[in-house]
């Protein structure tokens, strides 16, 4: 018989015995196994691998063969592979104290957490019967609030929880209410802890913004691409269903029935920590990502700011918290709220999925009433019980808790609250926190600490399986039943899974988990992408495109350009730099290329420091916290891109990661050719972004905008340089020309087409004049007038008369095509022709320098943040 | 009593607005003693919706949204309204103060477990050791609460200064309590901040009070002003009104409009505005009795 040896010994020949029980195994595969369980310590509580006898769990059998066969190089190439896939598709989500667009990411174990059918099927009886159990709460506390009257919940138990919100109620209306319209929890998400009796604690639930359905779906679709026959072979639940059924619940939600429903997905926007997540939905659920600026609410109705006007919006899909949804009857600092969507969503005019108010049901100080609750709402045990808890506003409560404090964990009843360990805190800390507790008891809760049970983690530096605490996060949402009005709640057979002690934020672990329901047999293998498209069909890249997105991917246009201009500069500067240095005679181009990089020239020094001190000169455009460098140019180009993340497809998406973290690690650099061959670097992951850009993006609206961006910024730049070369240098001549030919691409057009000396005329005929080449201004200004001219009208549209926008590049086309060439190709000799010159450089760049301005006039909205009648002074 | 009421709010603004929502709860609520006529409500520019609801403390809200641009805003409301004298005060009251705050944290009774919302913090006012130190002179061991209560009611009236030009909206509590001044609004605040601090439950009154012009002087038209006081609730008799700036119990020239945890939950008009800059903001309240009107028009 197995199992009696000490308890944490590892015993390697065990676990190959035990595995050799029902099947033998390839010798190799036994090895592989060993190796990979060998130190696997036992006796330390349950964990989901071993039993209590160490003997492996039969349903864990296949997985761990599967990735034993792999061989250890094998895995760690898989585990790198999938990093890497997660670092390319950029799921990161923020770290608020970093602003500088350093995003986190975390590991993604190959080994995922594995549930047995049976223990999948009672645990789901659990998670919908908790949603079944929240709903009737939910109606109840913004309804005839019967629990309270009937002294079931104590008043002060819901009246002091910030998230039960006044402006919600619902008791005077139920009367008026139109049948059938669904109110209730629509997605709930359940944080779960397997304590170390085996049984699953709900420690936790999530119901008005809950994230990690993407990252659970994200973390399946890398690992079945890195794992391939591991994935296809699985008798594994599938989870494309259930986001099908969360698309088709959103559909029936809609108040007027429409059949095309207009979807939305509100994020807080890309400094939220789930952004990520928001887009990746959105795009997987094929829903406008929007922000509260892209909405407003007219006739009590929600409407998008599109570039075609407003367009009507049926649900929301939130993932803002409710207190922040609506200024008017809401928290009325919220700047990302939607002023008078409660009002909307009360007259019917909108449904918001979760509706608002939901946050209540979050209040950790219900679960010691759950048991009660459930009983008396549904007539049911309640299947799923949570840590022992006690809300400290029940008297009886309190003097347990005082009485046990020290053993115990507390926290506030407000949402984010952190979980304070008693034992882990000073004698003066934990004194502290007493009497606050005894000072205001209704705004506290303890429990008691649960014990986790633990399941394996691979350790990708050892190679190697531990066992760890772990977290998971199971979600519930509603799905229609067969006839109208008819739902049910319906559990993802999957969901996150995080390692780390019970209560820990899935944000701050550093390993995740995909979660394998198995399947009695095995599954078909379905693509998930797209699967879930389902019956809703929105024109993404039309007139219906937010402004706000057009306003972003024009800025994003705008500031890569100018990356890239500013980058082939330092890059020409660098180069000049070296040459000096190696010849010896001072390159009088250089000073000049100073002022273009707006770089001060250093002060005299003597002839040996010259050299250094113009390389750290340049080289501090490398740095991040120089104005004028390519990190600071990078940023607002990073910025408007996570603004526009579902815009852009995953191709262009990952050349942006490589690029991010090329210009992280810009700073120091040993050499000036290092850094020449940096800026290289950003220049050639510039020019795959926007190429991507342009192969993939559909040529509609958005791609314009984004276009328009990139040659106004190119326009301006080209013809400053110009003008820096041929009239305002301090050293004109061949050595500039030069630059002027290098920085934009050309030298190699000119040779060819020329196959002489550098000669002004030449120049100006080969970047000014020349439409056939896409680096002169000609060809900009014809690009840029055909983009413009495609632009949508705007509602004022109907008029014969030209908008400013297209007045202001026509004003610059006919100018240069009016230009005398003839009389300018003397500007070398001839200081007529280099005042002509000049003015027509004038002349190019007036009406140019106002394009920009004159589109977002008449494109882009500019909402203004809503403001208050009266300030009111609002509860910290 | 019959009055005739008429409150006007007049915004306006520096730069155009181009939409705003709005909340008014100007209209005065039905209650055993006060019987209201339909009002008259008349809105500049006109809103492009308008909607009445009530709200969770059963007072009547007025939803509008202005959609198109203007420079100002004039709300106006008329009402007549017939005003009876409230239940007289209890004589007896069953035990001392503290008894009826043991009872009311017990109560299983319906009322009471209503009221007990009204024990805890609201956005304006804190529960604070020093509000009750403020009340405790006025509630000895023994005390009936009826009459803690008419106590902590006039030393407010005493001690207090009626002064319009030292607070805000947003002024502290404390603040008022250590300079001894404010206006109706923050002595409400005050004495609700006393009476929960030492465990009662008490909810602010947001209304009009009738005042009578100096004898032998004619009424100014918009001279009155809309007035706040507050209710404590008595366990086992119901919510009694008191009005600590004029140190007195409310009868019939007080006129509720409605009532909340504080301020926060009553504003006679509350709105969220596009644009706007800067604003000025006038008001003007008539509470005129209605034979008054009757002579004037004879």
């Amino acid at each position: 018989m197995l199992g009696h040896d000490v308890p944490g010994l590892p015993d390697a020949a065990r676990l190959r015995d035990a595995l050799a029980l029902d099947a033998p195994l390839s010798p190799e595969t036994a090895q592989a196994l060993e190796a990979f369980l060998g130190d696997y310590p036992l006796g330390t509580g349950h964990d989901v691998l071993l039993d209590s006898e160490g003997r492996l769990r039969p349903h864990w059998r296949g997985l761990l063969e599967a990735l034993a066969s792999l061989g250890e190089a094998g895995l760690a190439e898989r585990s790198d592979e999938v990093q890497r896939l997660l670092y390319e598709n950029g799921v990161t989500f923020n770290v608020h104290d970093d602003a500088r667009g350093r995003l986190r990411t975390w590991r993604v174990d190959p080994l995922p957490l594995a549930i047995d059918p049976a223990t999948w099927r009672e645990l789901e009886a659990g998670l919908t019967q908790r949603s079944r159990l929240l709903d009737a709460l939910f109606a109840d506390l913004y309804g005839p609030r019967r629990l309270i009257d009937e002294g079931v919940l104590p008043p002060e138990l819901i009246f002091e929880h910030p998230g039960f919100l006044l402006a919600c109620d619902r008791g005077g209306e139920l009367a008026g209410e139109p049948a059938g319209t669904p109110s209730g929890l629509i997605f709930h998400g359940i944080d779960l802890v397997l304590d170390t009796e085996g049984r699953w604690r709900v420690i936790a639930d999530r119901v008005q913004a809950p994230s990690g359905a993407g990252y659970a779906l994200e973390n399946r679709i890398i690992l079945a691409r890195a794992m391939p026959n591991l994935y296809r072979e699985a008798p594994l639940r599938r989870l494309a269903g259930f986001l099908e059924a969360e698309h088709r619940t959103l559909a029936s939600l809609s108040p007027l029935h429409r059949d095309q429903p207009h979807v939305v997905l509100l994020t807080p926007g890309p400094d939220n920590d789930s952004y990520f997540e928001h887009a990746y939905l959105a795009n997987y659920m094929n829903l406008p990502l929007v922000e509260s600026l892209d909405l407003v609410v007219r006739d009590e109705r929600v409407w998008m700011r599109t570039l075609g006007g407003l367009k009507p919006v049926d649900v929301i899909l939130r993932r803002l918290e409710d207190a922040w949804c609506d200024p008017l009857e809401l928290r009325g600092d919220s700047l990302i709220g939607v002023p008078g969507l409660v009002q909307a969503a009360r007259s019917g005019g909108i449904a918001l999925s979760n509706p608002l108010g939901v946050s209540v049901l979050e209040h950790p100080g219900l679960a010691p009433y759950l048991p009660a609750l459930c009983q008396r709402l549904l007539g049911e045990p309640l299947a799923l019980a949570s840590p022992e808890s006690w809300w400290c506003g029940d008297p009886a409560s309190l003097e347990t808790v005082l009485a046990e404090f020290d053993a115990l964990v507390v926290r506030g009843i407000e949402p984010g609250a952190r979980l304070v360990e008693v034992s882990s805190l000073s004698r003066d800390q934990a004194q502290a926190l007493r009497r606050a507790v005894i000072a205001r008891p209704t705004r506290y809760v303890a429990q008691r600490p649960i014990m986790p049970a633990t399941a394996p983690v691979y350790d990708d530096a050892e190679h190697r399986l531990h066992p760890a605490p772990f977290n998971l996060r199971a979600f519930v949402t509603r799905e229609p039943g067969e006839r109208d009005g008819d739902w049910d709640y319906r559990a993802m057979p999957g969901g996150l899974a995080w390692v780390g002690s019970p209560g820990t934020p899935s944000l701050a672990s550093e390993v995740v988990k995909d979660v394998w329901v198995l399947a009695e047999k095995p599954q078909p293998h379905v693509s998930l992408l797209r699967q879930a498209a389902g019956p809703i069909v929105v024109t993404r890249d039309g007139v219906d495109l937010p402004s706000r997105v057009a306003d972003s991917l024009f800025w994003l246009g705008r500031y890569g350009e100018r990356l890239d201009v500013r980058a082939r500069l330092l890059r020409e500067a660098l180069l000049r730099l070296l040459e000096q240095d190696q010849q010896e005679y001072a390159d009088i181009s250089l000073a000049d290329l100073f002022e273009a990089l707006t770089l001060k020239w250093p002060a005299a020094a003597a002839a040996e420091r010259r050299f250094g001190d113009l390389r750290a000169t340049l080289l501090t455009l490398l740095e991040d916290d120089q104005p004028a460098g390519l990190p600071a140019c990078f940023q607002p180009m990073l910025r408007n891109c996570r603004a526009v993340r579902d815009h852009l497809g995953d191709d262009a998406w990952r050349v942006l990661n490589h690029l991010r973290r090329h210009i992280n690690a810009l700073s120091p650099v040993p050499s000036a050719s290092a850094g020449r061959r940096a800026c290289e670097e950003v220049v050639t992951q510039l020019s795959a972004f926007f190429g991507l850009c342009n192969e993939t993006m559909p040529h509609h609206f958005g791609w314009r905008f984004m276009d328009i961006g990139r040659f106004i910024e190119r326009v301006l730049h080209t013809l400053e340089l110009l003008q820096l070369a041929l009239i305002e240098a301090r050293e004109p001549g061949v050595a500039l020309w030069e630059v002027v030919l290098a920085t934009t691409d050309n030298v190699t057009a000119y040779r060819r087409r020329y196959r002489s000396e550098l000669h002004p005329t030449a120049i100006l005929d080969l970047l000014l004049f020349d439409e056939g080449n896409p680096r002169s201004v000609g060809y900009m200004l014809k690009r840029l007038c055909r983009q413009i001219e495609r632009l949508p009208q705007s509602e004022a549209s109907g008029t014969p008369y030209r908008r400013r926008e297209q007045r202001l590049i026509l004003q610059a086309s006919s100018t240069l095509q009016l230009a005398d060439i003839d009389m300018l190709s003397h500007v070398h000799e001839s200081a007529e022709a280099r005042e002509a010159l000049a003015a027509l450089f004038e002349a190019l760049l007036e009406p140019l320098e106002k394009l920009s301005d004159a589109i977002a006039h008449s494109h882009f909205s500019h909402v203004e943040a809503p403001r208050q009648l009266i300030r009111m002074q609002v509860q910290p | 009593m019959i009055y005739r009421l008429r409150h006007t709010t007049r915004y306006t603004y520096s730069a155009p607005v181009t939409l705003c929502h709005n909340e008014a709860r100007m209209l005065p609520r039905e209650l055993p003693w006060q019987r209201c006529e339909d009002s008259q409500v008349d809105i500049d520019p006109r809103p492009a919706v308008r909607s009445e609801r009530s709200d969770f403390f059963g007072n009547r809200v007025m939803y509008f949204a202005i959609q198109d641009i203007h420079s100002s805003l004039e709300v106006t409301v008329r009402t007549r309204l017939e005003t009876l004298s409230r239940p007289p005060l209890p004589t007896v009251m069953a035990g001392d103060w503290q008894d009826c705050r043991d009872a009311l944290a017990r109560a299983a009774e319906r009322r009471c477990l209503q009221a007990r919302q009204f024990r805890l913090d609201s956005p304006f006012i804190r529960r604070h050791p020093r509000l009750a130190g403020y009340a405790a002179p006025s509630f000895p061991a023994g005390r009936s609460l009826l009459d803690a209560v008419i106590d902590l009611n006039r030393r407010i009236h005493e001690d207090f200064t009626y002064d319009a030009t030292f607070t805000t909206l947003a002024t502290p509590l404390m603040d008022v309590l250590d300079e001894r001044r404010g206006v109706c609004q923050d002595f409400a605040h005050l004495a609700i901040g006393c009476l929960r601090s030492q465990g009662l439950a008490a909810r602010y009154v947001s209304g009009y009070l009738e005042t009578l012009p100096p004898p032998g002087q004619a009424r100014l038209v918009g001279a009155d002003a809309s007035h706040a006081w507050l209710a404590v609730f008595l366990p086992g008799w119901g919510w009694l009104e008191i009005d600590p700036t004029n140190g007195s119990v409310p009868g019939e020239q007080h006129i509720v409009v409605g009532w909340g945890r504080d301020y926060a939950d009553v504003p006679p008009l509350n709105g969220v505005m596009s644009g706007g800059g800067e604003h000025t903001l006038d008001v003007a309240v008539d509470v005129i009795p209605d034979d008054e009107t009757s002579r004037r028009t004879a």
